[in-house]
This record gives structure tokens, sequence and C-alpha cells, in this order.
């Protein structure tokens, strides 16, 4: 079987959860009193995805502001980007329009972009509707779904969504949607989410 | 303090790639609460302590050395914060991180140096790492008493700076002699760093931290800064000559994944190739630990000759000191040129001009000119005369009055020159004469192994009831015997002088230190033989024929067996240590209560 080595990166503000989805993802575990990250952490896993199996470089990229001019290292060659944003935290999702932004002036053309909502379990402190983020997601073409990395909601499943949207190595396109047209996007629709 | 990676380190556990990386970081949570440094707790954070042990198996530290216009060179910043270097280890460092200024280096330039460890400090760490070490080949095995310094330095014009200027060098100082691996490093992340500065070198250090441990014989994936390196220490058990490059992917994305077929291999072809027709006259040098000098135009061409050198008699190690970068402020400066005592066994790698007048007395004298990436070879074949060096603006080539031994074999000369004229690339004639250095090295060494092995005594002569034998004497002339019949004619067409060449050899540097290395080997075998015919003794059956004084004694001697066989690595069958146990333990048990009571007591810590 034909392993591919598919380099990952997620995104976002510090504190939305990008080191637990990661670790829920890897280890099956979750920690609620995880360190910030320093720089990026590096985890990989190896998934099979029809005849292929592809493994996972992640890097796991810290979200706090003074390591946001290394981003572009972590975004490089990679095949997919995972932006996160905090369901409970509105502010969040800004930034994660930010992000987009940055990976369409200067991420790779054919990058997979996925959007988490995480922390789908604290739905009584919501800031963010589901549907604004899925529009929103829709309108870029990216990947969404909202997760938690706490009760294990969604984690397999936004990766596996993101290998189904990976175009595979022979020319035959692949089964799922489209992939993620940054260059040739319209300008981003204007709406507010909340 | 738990040393982290070490469950997936253990001779036991061959598994895949993901394993190594996901044990280190399964461990990684907890072991943060566990161990703050000092540091962290300074500075009062709760959050992102670093541990630094991941750090140490593979860096001491990380300089930052700068241009002061008042100082001069100097470390602006050493990461991580607590680690130590004494005052002369610093200054050593800001020397010799620079190219010295007539070398000119704009752009960006990498070398290599290495210096002395300040006597008496930090031993702790290193002697835990030390069991990586033992399945290392040995010219790759840590030195205790150096470190390897090696320097990205970048020299661009700056208006903005008072200097005209901006000179800087990123350095990794290690013990580890894995130089084609950190070049690779600081390829990858120093350009970034002059452009990004301090959260970069701090995320760079922290990735560093989280890497599995340096174990040999494994595939490492060492993430650094987005980009994955793949490598594989060698380990003893390799065959020689065959390098096991890392399974490749067929990613060449260099944004996602390196794969480097050595750690630490120099292109050897590139750096011979301006003193190519002596490259057998320089093994026999090297071989016999001869005073050598590289004078070059650049510390780059300095350190990579001088490194190709030492690494030419592989798999013998090179056991003198040398210096791949050399400068006149080095603390070891007076000592290495003094003229009141003959020049020191040493390599020296220099590019001052000063040590052309400096080092006039030295018998050997290699001056390179710029390397040129192999396309030509020099036309000078023949060797020059020392007297004729006046100036580092002398020709290059080799000055020397040295008469090799052995006749030059003509055949590796044409196969090389008939490879530049088709134009084979330079990483294919270096492994044809790297195989040529191997060849001539093993049929030099195997009739010494062959008669060393003889000294061994017999398996017959070896009773559990007395000390282990004697191994027999190393007798020159003995030696030099063997050889009419199974000297180095029957593996190389070589003629000349071998003899000679071994009296010579018998009496250098790098003899004494191959032959402790195999005496000590030969010893530990003969204590592990002893040991494992110990237990296959019914000790019970002895101690019922003897006093309890006499059990006593042996009880005691065992145990002490147990702690040196431990200490020592002693190659014993694997459930040897497991049977001595038992058998103590059942002759304890066979004691009055009392003596038993002391003799479990003791022996434990």
């Amino acid at each position: 079987m034909a392993l591919r080595e598919l380099k990952v990166c997620l995104l976002g503000d510090t504190g939305v959860g990008k080191s637990s989805i990661v670790w829920r993802f890897v280890e099956d575990s979750f920690d609620p009193n995880i360190n910030p990250t320093i720089g990026a952490s590096f985890m990989t896993k190896t998934v099979q995805y029809q005849t292929e199996l592809h493994k996972f470089l992640i890097w796991d990229t810290a979200g706090q502001e003074r390591f946001r001019a290394l981003a572009p290292m972590y975004y490089r060659g990679s095949a997919a980007a995972i932006i996160v944003y905090d369901i409970t935290k509105e502010e969040t999702f800004s930034t994660l329009k930010n992000w987009v932004k940055e990976l369409r002036q200067h991420g790779p053309p054919n990058i997979v972009v996925a959007i988490a909502g995480n922390k789908c379990d604290l739905t009584d402190v919501r800031e963010v509707m589901e549907r604004d983020a899925k529009d929103y997601a829709d309108s870029i073409h990216a990947v969404f779904v909202e997760t938690s990395a706490k009760n294990a909601i969604n984690i397999n499943e936004l990766f596996i969504e993101i290998s189904r949207r990976i175009p595979s190595t022979d020319a035959t396109p692949p089964s799922g949607g489209k992939g993620f047209k940054l260059r040739r996007q319209p300008s981003e629709p204007k709406r507010s989410c909340c | 303090m738990a040393l982290r990676g070490l469950a997936g380190a253990g001779p036991s556990s061959h598994g895949p790639v993901d394993e190594v990386v996901a044990a280190v970081q399964e461990k990684d949570l907890p072991a943060v609460v566990a161990a703050p440094g000092e540091d962290e707790e300074i500075e009062g954070r709760s959050r992102g302590l670093l541990r630094w042990d991941g750090f140490s198996a593979w860096l001491h530290c990380v300089c930052v050395v700068g241009f002061d216009l008042e100082l001069g060179q100097a470390v602006e910043v050493i990461y991580p914060q607590h680690s130590k270097l004494t005052d002369k280890e610093k200054t050593n460092i800001c020397y010799l991180s620079f190219p010295d200024s007539n070398s000119g280096c704009l752009g960006d330039t990498q070398f290599c140096f290495r210096f002395r460890q300040s006597s008496g400090q930090r031993m702790s760490l290193h002697c835990l790492l030390d069991h990586f070490d033992k399945d290392l080949p040995v010219y790759l095995k840590k030195d205790p008493a150096y470190f390897y310094g090696y320097v990205y330095f970048r020299q661009v014009r700056d208006k903005t700076l008072k200097r005209g200027y901006f000179q800087k060098s990123l350095v990794l100082i290690s013990k580890l002699p894995y130089i084609h691996f950190f070049h690779t490093v600081l390829k990858q992340i120093a350009p970034e760093y002059f452009e990004k500065s301090d959260p970069y070198l701090e995320a760079a250090c922290n990735d560093v931290d989280r890497w599995p441990a340096p174990v040999p014989g494994k595939t490492l994936l060492l993430p650094i800064m987005g980009v994955v390196i793949k490598v594989r220490i060698p380990t003893c058990h390799d065959k020689p000559g065959t390098t096991q490059i890392v399974q490749l992917t067929q990613q060449p994305d260099t944004h996602i994944s390196v794969v480097l077929p050595t750690v630490h291999e120099v292109d050897l072809f590139r750096c011979f190739c301006p003193v190519f027709f002596h490259s057998q006259m320089l093994w026999e040098l090297v071989l016999l630990g001869e005073p050598l000098v590289v004078m070059a135009p650049s510390p780059s061409e300095s350190s990579e000759t001088v490194l190709a050198l030492v690494s030419c008699i592989s798999p013998l190690k090179y056991c003198s000191d040398f210096r791949p970068y050399f400068t006149i402020h080095d603390s070891e400066f007076k000592e290495y040129t003094t003229r009141t005592q003959a020049p020191p066994s040493v390599i020296l790698g220099v590019t001052n001009p000063f040590f052309a007048k400096t080092l006039q007395h030295w018998p050997h004298i290699i001056r390179i000119g710029d390397l040129k990436p192999a396309g030509e070879l020099p036309k000078q074949v023949k060797v020059k005369k020392l007297k004729n060096l006046k100036t580092l603006d002398s020709k290059p080539g080799v000055y020397t009055s040295y008469k090799p031994y052995l006749s030059r074999d003509e055949e590796i000369i044409k196969q090389l020159q008939k490879g530049v004229q088709q134009k084979r690339p330079s990483e294919a004639q270096s492994v044809i004469l790297r195989r040529y250095f191997l060849e001539l090295t093993q049929s030099f060494i195997i009739p010494l192994e062959r008669y060393v092995a003889s000294l061994m005594p017999l398996q017959k002569s070896i009773s559990p009831w007395k000390s282990p034998p004697q191994l027999r004497q190393f007798l020159p002339e003995e030696f030099m015997k063997t050889l009419e019949k199974a000297g180095p004619q029957l593996t190389s067409i070589i003629k000349g002088d071998w003899i000679g060449l071994y009296r010579h050899f018998l009496k250098s540097p790098n003899f004494d230190g191959w032959f402790r290395t195999r005496w000590k080997e030969m010893t530990q075998k003969l204590e592990a033989l002893h040991l494992e015919a110990l237990c296959e003794e019914d000790l019970l059956l002895w101690i019922q024929k003897h006093t309890e004084v006499e059990t006593v004694d042996l009880v005691l001697k065992l145990k002490n067996k147990l702690v040196q066989a431990d200490r020592d690595h002693l190659p014993v069958k694997p459930d040897t240590m497991e049977k001595l146990r038992t058998h103590i333990d059942a002759i304890i048990l066979a004691l009055p209560e009392d003596l038993q009571g002391i003799l479990l007591k003791t022996g434990k810590t």
C-alpha cells in the first residue's frame, strides 16, 4: 500500500484547543491542564484512506502572538491546514478569518483548509452560531466541523474529511468535494457571524 | 530526573518510527510538571516549562555571537539560559565562531570547530547518556574532554549599522560529532533566525528538547521548525563502508522532510581534491598521528579538510587532538605552537596568515586554495619542499619531507581521474575514495586484530575458582613475525615497506588508543566468561564443603562481581546476571539467620 506523508498544520488563537485536538486524534486522551505550546509541537499518525496510507505529519502551532511570525514555516509545504476557533469566544472566530487571509496570500496554492469549531460541548456559553460558521466555511470551500476534544466529538471525522479532500496521487480527481481554491476566490463574502 | 525517550531506547524495543516519536510525546506532559528547571521558576512562569533533558542529549547549548564595536566578538545570547559555560569556554567560542578578518566570507558561511572543555564540571547528565555511546562505532563516540561548535556565520552589508556590516553567528555547541547532521540543522534554522530572532530560537530549542534520544541504529524523526529531518546514527554492528540510508519515501519536498544519508560524513572527494595525488601519503600521516596543519582561505575549507583527514582512517579512531578551525586566540595556542618542544601530534586547520610563520617548523603542511566543486584536478604531482613555504600566499600543495612507506596505488588515481573526465558526481567519487581508504585501513589493521585476538587465553584455562587468567602481553617482534604469512599482502596489492609502517604505527597515539580499547574489551570478555563459568557451578554443593567464613567471603565476592558487571556492561549472556542473583540468594538462605540478615543488607544501596 502506498504511504504518503502529508504535512498538516493547526492554526488559531491561543487557548482554542489546537493541542487538545491533536492529542485526542493521536493519543485519544485529554488533559484539561495542558500547557501553552512553544513554537510548535509535532506528532504523527498514520491512517488508512481507501488504498493509501496517509501519514499525517502534524505541526501544532503556538497560538500566542509572539510566535505569530513563525507560522509560515509550518504552513509551507502543508497539504492541509486546520484552523481552530473556540465556539464560546467570538474573537477567536475573527482571528480565524485572518488566518484564512494569510493562507490565501502566502500559503501553498492547493492547501486543503479545514475549520474546526472546538469546545462544542460548551453549548451553554456558545458565542458563534454553527450556521454562521458553516456558511463561511462553505463560501471558501473549506471543510467544517464542530468538535470537542474533551468529549471526542468529530475529531477523527475531521481528519477523515481532510484525507478525502486531498488530491490522490494518481491523476483522477478525488471522490470528495472540491479543493480549496484560495487564489481564485472572489472577494470573501461579507457577513457578520453574530 | 527521568530521562525522556529512554523507554524507546532499550535494546529490546524495535518499534516503528512512529512509536519512537510517540514515546517521546507521551511522556512529555507529566514530565513537564515533574521537573521545573531553576530558571523557569525564577521567571515565575506557570506555563510552558521547558525540560532540558531531551535537549541536552543533543546539544549543550546554542549561542549567538555578534560583534560589539567596543568589545569585539561577544556572546549575545546563550540558550537555554541556565547552560553553563566557563569564561574561558566563552572566549574560545567567541573567537572560533568568526572567520579571521582576512577570510572575507561575505554572505553566509558554515564551518565547524572543536575546543577543549574546561575541567572539573558538569558530569551528571553526560554520564546518564553514556549508554548510547556503547553501540556507537568507536570514531563516533563522544570525547568527554571536547565540545564541537557548529557555526552558521552571516556577514552582509548594512548601512544602518555603525560598523557598516551585519555580522553574526548562530552556533550549536555539542558533544556529538555529527557534522553533516548539525550542518543541515543550521542550514534549516539559521537563515530564518537572522530574520526573526528570539521567539524563533526559543521555538527551535523547544523542538530539539522534544527530539527522541540519539539512539544509534534507529531511524529518528527529528522535527525542527516545520521540517522533519530523518536520520540514522550508525552502530558499531553495521558493516563498515555500508551506509544504511534511511528509507526514502517518494516525497522530495524539502518543506516537509529532509532525509540525510549520513550524520557524520563529509564530502571526502571535494576535500581531498586539491591534494588528490597525495591522498595515500596523507592517509599514512594521519594513521601515524603526525603533526599536520591545513592552511586554507576560510574556516569552511579548513574545517572540512581537517574532518576529511581525520575520517580517512575510519573505522580506526583518530586518537590525537584535531582542530578543524584553530585561531591565534585559542587557549591552546601557546601549547601547540611552541618551538621549545617537537610539534605535537595534532591536526590543525588555520586561516590566519600569521600561522605560516608560527608553524614554519612543522613537518607537514597542506596548503589549499578555494575548494572548487570538484570540477578539475590539480596538475601538480610532486610533493613540495618545506623551505619553499614562506607565506600563506604560497601555492596549494603538500609541503613535507616525508617519504611514504607504501608505494602509491596508481589504480585509484586513474579511476578518480576518469571520474572527473566523465563528470561523475562528487558524491560518487567520494564513495570510491572512501571505499579505497577503508580497504587500505582494513588491510593494515586486520593483521593487528588477528594477533591481538591470539593474546586471549584459551577457554579451558578459565576456572570459576581462580581469578580470570591474564591476557598475554603484546610483543612487537612476535607480531612482526606473523606478518610474513598473514600480513596485509593477503588483502592489498599495494607494495612497499609495510613493516616500517607498522613499526612507526606501534609508537603512535592511534595505536595506543586502538590497543587500549581492544585490551579493555578483551579483559571484559574474560571477566564475562569467568562469571558465566561461576554460574554453571553448583555453589550449594561447594558451600557444604567449605567453612562459614569462606561462604560469607564468596557471597561478598559474588555481590561485588554483580555490581561490576552491571557498571561495566560486561558482555555476559542475557540470563547470567539473573542466575547469579538466584545463586547468591540461595547461598544466603543456607546460612544461619543472624548472618542472613547482615548479608542481605550489604551491597544494597
